[in-house]
């Protein structure tokens, strides 16, 4: 039995001491985002590159995925350890502080800021210099359904109705109004009218899916709220400005949402997939979420039951205006290359024009200037709004890029759960993460 | 027994588990010795090949940090009951059911399929049946009862969690348990019976302290495997709203990925090998105090 | 009426501890469309696209692939552990070598989150060129099945009576004769057992597949959620119900051949015994 075993593990030995004898290529191997239309855009950006007649052989493109579960922790992991895997690596604005220090700095094409615009490629700088071309932008959207809306704005018992629910909730009587005038107050009133334990005639089970799960991206989805009332991670001087008016609004808003039923009570398990799953069921009025869901929610293969009356704006407003988290994905340069000239050329010319709309034109996301998203705009229409969006309504919180950036998430994350879960106290979860912010950020 | 292996030459033995501690020397020697530095550091992932010594404060970190010890507590708690049900469940099961599955051996081939799917993948899975609006069981319950019940809130997200791996990992016990009631020598048996021992006596009397070893052994395994619980855990509701499901594994987890805090994360690991070691030192000497004195 | 009784027993745990198994069967027939409309487990226009979408090879995803690297590797991480661990088991049993400090030390293993050595594993691998190797792999998950494997052995053989090594000795037999002669016979449903919770480990560990592979060597729980990340981070829950039903399969096919091996020997182990 266990000399059988034995051999078995020689023979294997053997076989893989063979896998590993195959000879290596000299290309450039690129580690992108998989699964999404990320990946389809940047195969359709790598086989235009690679039918290039002035890409020599060995310069030529290959791709690398891994999988999403744990893609950050491992691309960490790899970088650190001085990984020649790859050349070029997918990059995010939350994370380029903590890859910077295994990452070069990288040389754009000229027409780069003309395509791109500054805001946009400030995503993918940190400490002043550019680390990666910014390929793919996220931001959020208000998704609503308009059939649900326009009922609402017709029917003069149901504005009574919205009143009386509205002065209970939140203690002034609001009106209904089309969702592009929404303040954050508007959309939470909107959402305990379309809540059946608030208001029993209501159409839908709940007016607003929110994403409670402990989760550092569900933090992104929330920020936006307080930011709309000022809110901001330090200020100038440094000073953490996490216990403020701003964040305690925001904080108060979304626990006052959840102890009403206004979300599933499940929420603080839910994340991306699970809040798209309850918008498409149809039981759900409104509620702010990526960019990247709009395709799913509108497709009638995928979501039948609302895409032909959701639509989307940009998310509410507040006294300090309105906004929505950006961040960008992209590419830059490791440090370990193996075939530095050749990842710097690719990159160099992802950065162009032309690069740019074939990533356009293949279901990627980029942001683009006005003037470059018109050559897209009847294949895409979404990129015109996104490029809007994000010109208009796009903030960075200070301290966003920093190499901690991702552990302030994470703290905020346990913290804020914590209190929308009713562990902890308001004050308790604004000290606690005040504190750690402080840590992290000094 | 004791006469043979007193009569034994040691040497012959430890040649047997020299390939083992070899083995082990050559592949976690040096991880463990840069572990030990790394514990005794402030480090984190720009300077793991230059980290700086420090002393210790990551061990003081990690004992004064309260999050620690809400996930020791959640392991602990974890792992006992779930060791506890699953041994319960599946020693039930195997006595209860092993007159079927002695005729049908393929029954018990139905019953351990659960262990056979990744615990990561069974969390997967349990966010579409668990969801309100696309999971079968509140479909279900919406269908047949009207109710719609929260299984990830903040009130039964522990129970939801001790249930996914009980149902997952019971039949790993059963399995256990089945073989060590098989083996129990049919003359035994007979022979109790003959004596017109009734069924209860002959179950409690002869067949469990027979067993009781595995048992043991079963409870062992389980409860370190609760204990240490991490995929579907993490998969299902993450460390929790306020990291109130962190398991231990996944407070390290964190620590040491998504805070970069490598230091404090061996430091945690390091604290938890000691305790756990001191335990089963500890038992284990009293399990030979106890038979020196017989 | 007993009898109706067990049956009844039987099924209900059954189903219930398959119930996210019967789940994942019925998501992997169904449409994405069907799948946003009908939660219920029954299928109403079961499709067999979800398959398709796995089992089709491209340079990027090769379940093909990850379903051989799977094999291999749990079966040297399975085969290995319990090589190693037969013998020491025997000494410790038997010689109480090690029994108050390896013992517990091994045992150890399995309590502490093993990922705390990712960072000077990957370091020391990337110098031993055992990154994304199927080896490397493999020896990573023999140590991660030793610890249970050591567990079992052990009680296994602390069970047998001490005459079966006296009567050897006596015919001047060495230990390692004994162990292979005498001990490892008796001891099959023990190594049998080991083996196969040692595969089943190995074939469902996930984060050292992720961290210590990239495109050759990967493992089939990494290579699976290949398939089911989707536009936006979602999840096709269709494709990703079909890829674990395609990755089960290999560990139920083991366990069904295997299950016969434990029955069949277990009644001559207890003749031994």
């Amino acid at each position: 039995m266990t000399f059988a075993n034995m051999r078995k593990g020689g023979l294997l030995a053997l076989a893989v001491a063979s896998l590993l004898a195959s000879p290596a290529f000299a290309k450039v191997t690129v580690l992108g985002w998989p699964g999404g239309p990320e990946e389809t855009a940047l195969r359709a950006a790598a086989d235009a590159y690679n039918a290039k007649p002035d890409v020599a052989e060995n310069d030529k493109v290959e791709l690398l995925f891994f999988n999403r579960d744990g893609f950050w922790d491992k691309v960490q992991a790899d970088l650190a350890a001085g990984t020649t895997a790859f050349d070029a690596n997918l990059l995010a604005t939350y994370s380029i502080g903590r890859y910077a220090p295994f990452m070069e700095p990288v040389e754009l094409s000229d027409e780069a800021k003309a395509v791109y615009g500054d805001s946009v490629l400030k995503t993918m700088q940190y400490e002043g210099k550019q680390y990666g071309v910014p390929t793919d932008l996220s931001a959020h959207f208000m998704y609503y359904r308009n059939d649900l809306i326009d009922a609402l704005l017709k029917d003069d018992a149901a504005k009574a109705k919205f009143a009386e629910i509205s002065e209970k909730h939140l203690g002034k009587k609001l009106e209904p109004k089309t969702p592009d005038e929404w303040t954050w107050d508007d959309y939470a009133a909107t959402a305990l009218y379309f809540t059946q334990a608030v208001n029993p005639d209501s159409p839908t089970r709940y007016g607003t899916v929110l994403q409670l799960k402990n989760l550092l991206f569900n933090m992104m989805v929330f920020q936006s709220l307080p930011r709309a009332y000022g809110a901001n991670w330090m200020d100038d001087s440094g000073k953490i400005t996490v216990n403020s008016d701003a964040y305690r609004k925001g904080l108060e808003t979304y626990k006052l949402l959840y102890d009403a039923g206004a979300t599933p009570r499940d929420s603080l398990s839910y994340e991306f997939a699970e809040a798209n799953a309850a918008f498409a069921s149809g039981q759900v009025a409104a509620m702010m979420q990526w960019n990247a869901a709009a395709s799913d929610l509108t497709s009638k293969d995928k979501s039948p039951a609302v895409a032909e009356v959701t639509e989307t704006v940009a998310p509410p407003t507040g006294p300090e205006g309105r906004f929505t988290h950006i961040h960008g994905l992209g590419f830059g340069l490791n440090k370990n290359a193996e075939n530095k000239e050749g990842a710097k050329a690719f990159i160099k010319w992802l950065s162009s024009k032309d690069a740019a709309l074939i990533y356009a034109r293949n279901s990627g996301a980029p942001a683009l200037t006005p003037d470059v998203v018109k050559e897209v705009a009847t294949e895409r229409p979404d990129l015109v709004k996104l490029g809007e969006f994000a010109s208009k309504y796009g903030y960075v919180m200070n301290g966003g890029t920093s190499a901690k950036a991702l552990s302030v998430y994470e703290l905020q994350a346990k913290e804020f759960t914590g209190y929308w879960s009713g562990a902890q106290s308001l004050d308790d979860a604004l000290k606690n993460t005040e504190a750690g912010m402080t840590e992290l950020l000094k | 027994m004791t006469t043979i292996s007193q009569r034994a030459p040691s040497s012959e033995f430890k040649l047997l588990a020299t390939p083992l501690v070899v083995f082990l020397l050559m592949f976690l020697g040096f991880p463990a010795i840069v572990n030990l530095v790394y514990s005794v550091s402030q480090v984190s992932f720009e300077n793991l090949r230059s980290p700086q010594i420090t002393g210790f404060a990551n061990f003081a970190a990690v004992w004064n940090d309260s999050a620690f010890w809400q996930a020791s507590w959640f392991s602990l708690r974890f792992g006992v009951l779930t060791a506890l049900l699953e041994c319960a469940l599946g020693l039930f099961l195997a006595i209860f059911l092993s007159p079927l599955i002695e005729k049908r051996s393929w029954l018990l081939a139905i019953l351990m399929l659960p262990l056979m799917v990744a615990p990561a993948l069974v969390g997967l899975m349990y966010r579409l049946v668990l969801h309100e609006f696309v999971g079968p069981v509140p479909y279900y319950l919406w269908e047949y009862f009207g109710a719609s019940f929260s299984f990830l809130g903040p009130a039964s997200a522990f129970w939801t969690l001790i249930v996914v791996e009980t149902l997952q990992w019971t039949p790993f016990a059963l399995l256990l348990f089945y073989m060590a009631y098989q083996a129990i020598p049919k003359e035994i048996v007979e022979a109790s019976a003959m004596d017109g021992a009734r069924r209860r006596h002959r179950l409690w009397y002869i067949e469990l302290p027979l067993m009781a070893p595995t048992i043991v052994v079963a409870l062992l395994i389980r409860f370190i495997d609760g204990f240490r619980v991490f995929d579907n855990v993490y998969v299902l509701t993450g460390s929790g709203p306020g990291g109130s499901t962190a398991s231990l594994s996944i407070y390290i987890y964190e620590a040491f990925f998504k805070q970069g805090a490598i230091g404090k994360a061996v430091a945690a690991s390091v604290i938890l090998f000691v305790l756990s070691f001191s335990v089963l030192y500890g038992l284990n000497y009293i399990a030979n105090r106890r038979k020196g004195a017989r | 009426m007993i009898t109706a009784l067990r049956w009844l027993v039987f099924a209900v745990a059954a189903i219930a501890m398959n119930f996210p198994i019967l789940v994942t069967l019925s998501t992997s027939f169904k449409s994405a469309r069907e799948l946003s409309t009908n939660p219920g487990l029954w299928v109403q226009s079961p499709t067999l696209e979800n398959y398709f979408a796995v089992f089709q090879v491209s340079d990027r995803l090769n379940i093909f692939l990850y379903l051989l690297n799977s094999l291999a590797v749990a079966s040297l991480g399975t085969g290995l552990a319990v090589a190693l661990a037969l013998p020491a088991a025997y000494a410790i049993a038997r010689g109480k070598v090690g029994e108050s400090t390896l013992l517990p030390f091994i045992v150890n293993l399995r309590a502490v989150p093993l990922i705390i050595f990712a960072i000077p594993l990957y370091m020391m691998f990337q110098w031993l060129a055992l990154l994304d190797t199927r080896l490397g792999l493999g020896l990573i998950l023999t140590i991660v099945n030793l610890p249970l494997a050591l567990i079992i052995l052990v009680n296994a053989i602390r069970d047998l009576p001490g005459e079966l090594d006296e009567a050897a000795l006596m015919d001047g037999a060495s230990r390692r004769q004994i162990l292979l002669r005498v001990i490892a016979p008796v001891c099959r449903p023990a190594i049998v057992t080991s083996l196969i919770f040692g595969f089943i480990t190995a074939w469902n560990e996930f984060l050292f597949g992720l961290m210590l592979t990239t495109s050759k060597a990967v493992p089939i729980t990494v290579g699976a959620s290949f398939f089911f990340a989707a536009s936006g981070g979602g999840v096709q829950w269709g494709v990703a119900s079909a890829v674990m039903i395609v990755g089960a399969l290999p560990p139920m096919l083991l366990g069904l051949v295997m299950y016969r091996q434990i029955s069949g020997s277990m009644t001559a182990g207890a003749v031994k015994g």
